[in-house]
Formats: C-alpha cells, sequence, structure tokens
C-alpha cells in the first residue's frame, strides 16, 4: 500500500500520510504543531496561515529549561532594565522566526497578553524587544507564550545591542538629513538671488530672500555643524589647530557676516556658502565614519563568545555556576563539544581535544586521567571531569583575553597625512585671512570690506577639497578591493598599508591551506572504496575529511553506507564492521597495535586501511602550499619588505615550508604570546608591520601588528580583530592587497597635491580682493570637483586592467 | 503702482515660507522616522504595508491605552 506526501497543517513539513496524527480535516505530523494550530485558531491567529504562505516551520519542541529561571533576581540583574516610565524592558532572540508572518504572529500574541505594552521585533536579526508592568505579568509566562506558539526565546545583553559605530552612523544620518535638505532649498533660492545680482533686483525681496536662506543654513550650522565646532573646541583644548576649526571659523563668520548684511538691508548675503561648506565637509567625514571601525564592538565580540556559566560537580549532582565562582579546587565537567574555561588536571574520563586556539595545529590532543586541560580549548569527543588549578581570573584564557583588550588599546595608529596636513594648512589659512583684514582695514578701507575680504580667503581656501581628498580616494580603494573579495573594514588601513616595511606570516590556513590533502595513494590490495569512504566520513578528524574529500574527487557518485558496528579510537582511528567485514582505519600507531606491519617511511602524514586483518591502501597526506606563494615573495622582495615567518609547528615542518616558499626568516614552536611578543619587538626596531593569521592563536599577533589581515574562513574572532579579509583565502589576494593599498596612497597624494596647488593660486587673489565670496563658493566646488574627478580617473584606469 | 510691489512681496514671502515649512515637515517626519527605529529592519519595513488594516490599527490604539491605564497606576517609590 503506497501512502503520498501530506503536508503538516501547522509547520508544512510534508511526511508520510500513515504517520501523521488526523484531525478532522487538518493532519500534524507531531502534537506539538497539532498544539499550536489550535491554540492559534482559538486564540483569533487563523490568519497566520494566509500571511506565511505555506512556508515550512520548525516543529516546536518541548524540551526547554524552566522558564521560572526567568524570573530569578540574577537574571533581572543583568538583562532586565527598567525604563523612566517604572516598566520592565527585556532584549530577546526569538529562534524559530522564519518569515514575516512569524513576526506577526509573535507582535501580536505578546501585544494581546495584559502588562505587555510593547513588543518589537526585528526581522532581519530576529531581536525583540519587549515592555512589560512587572506587578501584572512575570516575564516567565510571555517566554511560556512565546513557546506556546512554537517559538523559543534567549536573552541577551542589550548594552551591546546598537554597535557603537552604528550609533555614531544613525547621528550623521540626520545630520546629513537635514544639511542636504537645507542646502538644495538654499540652492533654488540662490539662483533667483544669483540672477538678481545680474538683471536687479528690489532690496525688498532681496531681503526676502535672504531671511528665507538665513533660516535654512540656521539649522546647518548649528545643527548638522555641531560636529566641527565640538571638533574646534577639542582641538584647542589639545592645543593643535585643525581642519574642523577652519571649517567652524569659516562658516561662522560667514554666517555672522550675511546676518549682519540681511539686518542692515544692504550688500551680499552668503548663507549659501555656509551651507554648502557644512554639507561637504559633512559628506567627506561621513564616509570616513563609514569605513571606521570601532575597538569598542571588537572587545565586546571577544567577550561575548565567552560562556559565563561552568558546569561544576556538587555532591554528585551537576549544576550550573558562574564563571567567575568556580574556586580553585572545583570539580568541573566538560561534554564533548564544549569550550574547556578554566585550567585544571583531568580527573575522570578521557578524550581528544582541539587545541587549534592556542597552537595552531589542527590535529587533536588526547587527554587522560592525571593530564592538565588548558583553558581555552575544546573537547572534541571527550566527556570529563577536572579539577580547577586555578580560578578563571588566572586562567589562561582570561589572561589572553586581559593581553588582547591591551593590544587592541594601544593598537599604534600611523597619522594619516591628509590629517597632519591640515593642520599646518589651517594654521595658515587662519593667519592668513586675519593679515588680510588688517592690511585692508589699516589700508583705509571699510569694516565692511575689509570682513569680506577676508572671509572670502577663508571660503576660497575652505578644505572642501582636502576634506574630500582622502575619503574619496579611500573609497575607490575599498571598492576596488571589494571587488576583488578583499574587504578593507577601515579606510585608514589602506594609507597604514603602503607604509608596511616588514609582512609577518602564520603557517598553517596562511600559507598552506591548513587542511591535510592527499598526495599519494598506494593500493595494495583490492577492497571496496565505498567501504573506506564510509569510514572516513563518519569521522571529523581532519584526515579523515582529506581522503573523504580525496575519494569523492575520484568518484562522484559514491554513496556511504551504515556500519553495524563502530567505535573510534582516540588518537588512533577508527574501527567498524560491516556484516561480516572488519574495517581499520587510522595511523602507525594503530597499525602497530594490531600487530601488523609495514615497511613504508615517510615524512608525511599517513592514514592506513585495514580490511580483515589486511593493509590494503595506504594514503600520505600533506598539508600543502597555497599556489602564488612563490610570486608573492618575489613581489614582496621587489617593493622591499621583510617577510618573516610564525608558527606554532614543530622545526621541521617548519623550515621545510620556509625553504619551499624561500623565506628565509622563520621562527618555530611559537605561542600565540610569543608572535605577540615578537611583533612588539619588531616595533621597537621602528618596523611597521602587517600580520597576516587565522586561527585563534593569531589574534594577540593580530591585534599588537600595525595592520592585521585575516583569512576570511578564519576563526570568528580572528575576523573580527583583523583590520583587511581576504574573503577567498588566497596568498594572490594578499598581494592585490598591498598593490591597491599602495595605489590608493598614491591616489591620495595627488589628490592632496591637486588641492593645494589650487589654493596657492586662488587664495593670492583672494587676497588681494578680486575673489568676492560670491565666486569663491564657485570655486571651492570645482576643486572638489576636480579631486572626485581624479579619483574616478583611477577607477576607470583599474577597472580596464 | 506702491501697492503692487508690497503684494509681491507679500506673494514671494509667503510661497517661501509655504514651501519651507512642508518640506520642514517632511524632513522632521522623516528624522522621526529614523530616531524611532523605522528604518531598522528593512524587510519589516517593506511588509508593514502588506499587513496594514483596520485590525493593526485597533490592535496599536489597544496598546496605547493599555499602557495609559498601567502608568496611571504607576507610583514611583
Amino acid at each position: 500500500m503506497s501512502h503520498k506526501k501530506i503536508p503538516c497543517s501547522h509547520c508544512h513539513l510534508a511526511f508520510d500520510s500513515s504517520l501523521m496524527i488526523k484531525d478532522r480535516e487538518h493532519y500534524f505530523c507531531c502534537s506539538g504543531c497539532q498544539g499550536v494550530f489550535h491554540l492559534l485558531k482559538d486564540e483569533g491567529f487563523g490568519s497566520f496561515y494566509e500571511k506565511s504562505k505555506n512556508i515550512e516551520l520548525a516543529p516546536p519542541s518541548h524540551i526547554y529549561e524552566e522558564s521560572s529561571n526567568f524570573n530569578s533576581p540574577s537574571f533581572y540583574d543583568k538583562f532586565v532594565e527598567t525604563t523612566d516610565d517604572g516598566f520592565s524592558k527585556v532584549s530577546l532572540i526569538i529562534e524559530g522566526i522564519h518569515c514575516s508572518a512569524c513576526v506577526w504572529l509573535n507582535e501580536k500574541a505578546l501585544r494581546k497578553m495584559d502588562g505587555v505594552i510593547e513588543a518589537e521585533i526585528n526581522f532581519t536579526n530576529n531581536k525583540a524587544t519587549i515592555v512589560w508592568a512587572d506587578d501584572v505579568v512575570k516575564l516567565s509566562k510571555i517566554i511560556d507564550m512565546i513557546r506556546s506558539i512554537g517559538y523559543n526565546a534567549f536573552a541577551y545583553d542589550s548594552s551591546a545591542q546598537e554597535s557603537h559605530a552604528n550609533r555614531e552612523r544613525k547621528s550623521y544620518y540626520l545630520k546629513m538629513a537635514v544639511a542636504i535638505f537645507a542646502s538644495m532649498n538654499i540652492m533654488w533660492i540662490a539662483v533667483a538671488q544669483y540672477a538678481g545680482y545680474f538683471s536687479g533686483i528690489t532690496q525688498d525681496v532681496k531681503t526676502i530672500l535672504n531671511i528665507a536662506e538665513g533660516v535654512l543654513a540656521t539649522p546647518v550650522l548649528f545643527y548638522s555643524g555641531w560636529v566641527f565646532f565640538r571638533g574646534a573646541y577639542f582641538g584647542l583644548k589639545n592645543r593643535v589647530i585643525n581642519m574642523d576649526l577652519l571649517v567652524a571659523t569659516g562658516a561662522a563668520l560667514t554666517y555672522i557676516y550675511s546676518l549682519y548684511i540681511t539686518i542692515l538691508g544692504r550688500g551680499e548675503a552668503y548663507f549659501d556658502s555656509v551651507s554648502m561648506i557644512i554639507t561637504f565637509v559633512l559628506i567627506g567625514k561621513f564616509l570616513e565614519v563609514l569605513s571606521k571601525k570601532n575597538a569598542a564592538d571588537t572587545l565586546d565580540m571577544i567577550t561575548k563568545s565567552i560562556p559565563s556559566e561552568v558546569k561544576v560537580v556538587e555532591n554528585d549532582n551537576i549544576v550550573t555556576c558562574k564563571l567567575s565562582d568556580v574556586h580553585v579546587g572545583a570539580i568541573v565537567a566538560i561534554f564533548s563539544g564544549e569550550k574547556v574555561l578554566l585550567d585544571g588536571e583531568i580527573i575522570k574520563g578521557n578524550g581528544s581535544f582541539d587545541e587549534s586556539n592556542l597552537t595552531g595545529e589542527s590535529e587533536p590532543v588526547y587527554k587522560s586521567v592525571g593530564m592538565s586541560v588548558i583553558s581555552g580549548t575544546t573537547s572534541i569527543d571527550a566527556d570529563i571531569h577536572f579539577r580547577a588549578t586555578k580560578d578563571f581570573k588566572h586562567s589562561t584564557l582570561s589572561n589572553i583575553v586581559t593581553l588582547l583588550e591591551s593590544a587592541i588599546n594601544k593598537k599604534p595608529k600611523i597619522q594619516q597625512m591628509a590629517n597632519r596636513l591640515s593642520e599646518y594648512f589651517s594654521s595658515i589659512i587662519l593667519a592668513l585671512s586675519f593679515i588680510t583684514f588688517f592690511v585692508w582695514w589699516i589700508w583705509p578701507n571699510s569694516f565692511e570690506i575689509s570682513f569680506m575680504v577676508a572671509v572670502s580667503v577663508i571660503i576660497i581656501a575652505c578644505p572642501c577639497a582636502l576634506a574630500l581628498a582622502t575619503p574619496v580616494a579611500t573609497l575607490v580603494g575599498l571598492s576596488l578591493g571589494a571587488s576583488r573579495g578583499i574587504l578593507f573594514k577601515e579606510a585608514a588601513g589602506l594609507e597604514s598599508m603602503a607604509k608596511i616595511d616588514t609582512l609577518v606570516l602564520d603557517k598553517t590556513g596562511t600559507i598552506t591551506v591548513g587542511k591535510p590533502e592527499v598526495i599519494k595513494e598506494n593500493i595494495y590490495g583490492e577492497f571496496d572504496i565505498w567501504l573506506l569512504y564510509s569510514l572516513v566520513k563518519s569521522s571529523n578528524h581532519p584526515v579523515a575529511k582529506g581522503i573523504a574529500n580525496y575519494i569523492k574527487e575520484q568518484n562522484e557518485k559514491i554513496d556511504e553506507i551504515i556500519f553495524d558496528e563502530y567505535m573510534q579510537i582516540p588518537a588512533k582511528g577508527i574501527r567498524a564492521k560491516y556484516k561480516d567485514i572488519e574495517c581499520l582505519g587510522g595511523n602507525l600507531k594503530l597499525l602497530q597495535e594490531e600487530g601488523l606491519e609495514t615497511e613504508f617511511l615517510t615524512q608525511d602524514t599517513t592514514f592506513y586501511f585495514v580490511v580483515d586483518n589486511q593493509v590494503v591502501a595506504m594514503y600520505e597526506l600533506r598539508d600543502k602550499i597555497k599556489g602564488f606563494a612563490a610570486e608573492l615573495m618575489e613581489n614582496m622582495r621587489h617593493s622591499g619588505i621583510e617577510v618573516v615567518l610564525l608558527s606554532g609547528d614543530h622545526e621541521k615542518i617548519t623550515k621545510k615550508v620556509a625553504d619551499e616558499v624561500g623565506i628565509k626568516n622563520f621562527f618555530f614552536e611559537q605561542t600565540p604570546q610569543d608572535k605577540a611578543q615578537y611583533i612588539e619587538k619588531l616595533h621597537k626596531d621602528g618596523r611597521q608591520v602587517v600580520m597576516v593569521g587565522d586561527g585563534v592563536n593569531d589574534i594577540l599577533a593580530l591585534a599588537t601588528a600595525d595592520i592585521a589581515i585575516s583569512m576570511g574562513s578564519g576563526s570568528d574572532i580572528a575576523v573580527e580583530v583583523g583590520d583587511v579579509v581576504l574573503l577567498d583565502d588566497s596568498l594572490k589576494s594578499l598581494n592585490d592587497a598591498f598593490k591597491i593599498s599602495r595605489t590608493t596612497f598614491g591616489l591620495i597624494k595627488q589628490n592632496l597635491f591637486i588641492s593645494l596647488v589650487y589654493n596657492a593660486f586662488t587664495i593670492p587673489l583672494a587676497m588681494s580682493g578680486y575673489v568676492i565670496p560670491l565666486f569663491a563658493a564657485i570655486s571651492m566646488s570645482l576643486s572638489s570637483l576636480l579631486v572626485v574627478g581624479n579619483s574616478m580617473r583611477i577607477r576607470y584606469k583599474w577597472k580596464r586592467e | 503702482m506702491e501697492e503692487r510691489v508690497t503684494m509681491d512681496n507679500w506673494v514671494i514671502a509667503m510661497m517661501l515660507g509655504v514651501s519651507i515649512f512642508l518640506g520642514a515637515t517632511g524632513l522632521i517626519a522623516f528624522m522621526w522616522a529614523v530616531k524611532n527605529g523605522q528604518f531598522d529592519d528593512e524587510e519589516k519595513f517593506l511588509n508593514a504595508a502588506k499587513y496594514d488594516g483596520e485590525d493593526e490599527l485597533n490592535d496599536a490604539l489597544k496598546q496605547e491605552q493599555k499602557r495609559e491605564e498601567l502608568k496611571k497606576k504607576y507610583k514611583p517609590e
């Protein structure tokens, strides 16, 4: 009898009809779905199914941690805040949201509850903000409601919710909206002004237009332009004359002068220049903010990746305990897949650990009773109890985090060329403008004329072009990189990278692929290839994965079978049985243990396959060196950059890789701290260093270096710490990154040159009074256009290549 | 003649005033929406039009009333 597949009425996953629960005309895959379905119908949320358009949902699960945990004071302490009105507010992540209908349903159901005042769910990141009156309804009830309709919720710390960078960006959006709105309106009023200037206009109309422009320019100067006043103030406080001061004085003086003209009722007002200056420079500043990396966000990400609770054994019971409350001597339980957060000594159990966080090597390490476990490592298949020998504050992990935090906070900043230049430039222009004013006044001219000429000097020298020179050039660099899979997280990184003289490379995952690949296959006897494939496919060991990939490449349509018996032998291999065939796969140690002999010797990793006590195949594997390595070394030598290799591996392998690639300087058996110290030493010698790495063991060194480049497939934290991310992990991208940074730096120099030459011509004209502010304003735009045009030229040149 | 000139000025001033006022209203509405987080979630923002109706309006009103009611009850300690 054949059955057809019927979709469940709630989750729409299709199953065989005989397996489904039938309920009148509806079918359900499980009682959970049935429950949710009826609940929604009863509560009047039936239109959810029309809205969700038969999208597949996850069936509701019934295994949840007790919701009363959410009412505990410690939970409230950590996650719940009180609003100004005395309501409680929590940020949750809702699990199980598939479509906008899910968002609708959750919001609807929550809002219907008594005491819930606000429920907002963000569809893109599944984050919810809920505000409720705690005396009417408890948080556990709210969580229960979310669970009863088939979703689940976790709390998260909302202080990290909106990243610092995002907040800054938002405030810039608002400021730019005002500035652009006002400038565009002022422009069409200015058309009437200029037309009147040439063809005659009555003073009444002129005053009306001036007032309108003044009304529009006021919010631009005081709201949008506030950043410049603030910047100028902080600059003066630190005894630096910066570009902000020049912009602020220029705009404010012009504004005051225009107000005076408007009230007086004669002469020309220049409100349009005020708003144009602010708008242009604000856009330049925004471009910088857009590509700025915030150290605080990186630190957030690092602390977030450490769980706050551990499982502790107390009187034969496993209880969860706050990480900071664990004392020396406490017994901690770790299950497979979990992260070790404390240092200690194993007292029960054994298994392999992934220590790549500390050493960078992907080979698992086998540990048993009496051996020490290190915090920061991850259990692969070990279920152990260990006695803590240090509390968290003194643990290896905590140590690394502290070092990392200080490295990120201390990160050297190579001063940007444009910033340095603008300091001199601003002081000179302000001085020139003062001199102009006094010379004109003493010469005998009216205060009005002298003031206007002095203002025109500031306006024509207005740093618009200078302010745009760097952001526009770096924007070109960023887009060139992005189209090649090279993400520069910070625009300033482009300029810094062009000044680098030392390149430090990690070995595993950076120069090499990071995964062992089969380089040679030796077949000694006949066997079914699918047997081996199934064997290696069932293991997570990197060697097994390498062989599985190799077989899959050779035989595309291969399928795996399920073994009757299956056992992993830690640090040695796998034993399995299918019907009456005995299979054994593993390293040389396993072979010797089984009493089998082989005369084959090699430096590479080997994997033996044994069927019924007969060695039938042997695979040699090696962590291959990535392509383009030789060209990269050649290019680095050409540009005078010294290359250093730092590896956590032992001498023999490190030397082999270094020789093969052609690196003379190499260091082996490096701990994460060693790598960072080496880079610090380079800093002391006055070197500027690029560090390239991929693993958690590299992050200290990455954070210490001037520019950190991480591989896109590397660990999350390494990607987070990196200033540049190579999405395709290739060495060619690394080479391109250097090339792009050099082009961009060249472009910055060109742009600065253009704006300075422009000023050298126009400032004398302005000082001698040949330029009225009106033309100064026009020429200001012209210089900005020149800079932007030049940047576009480079972009097209690269595109054609 | 004198009267016509003042008339013209009045018309220009009024038109400028009205159009700047209208524009500013739009700008303020936009800024309010940005601050309010209405553009934070682009998916939801686009879907809002799809799920708009009488029910949603009634819901929003009820929510508002509930807030007011609970607010009255709350006495700061």
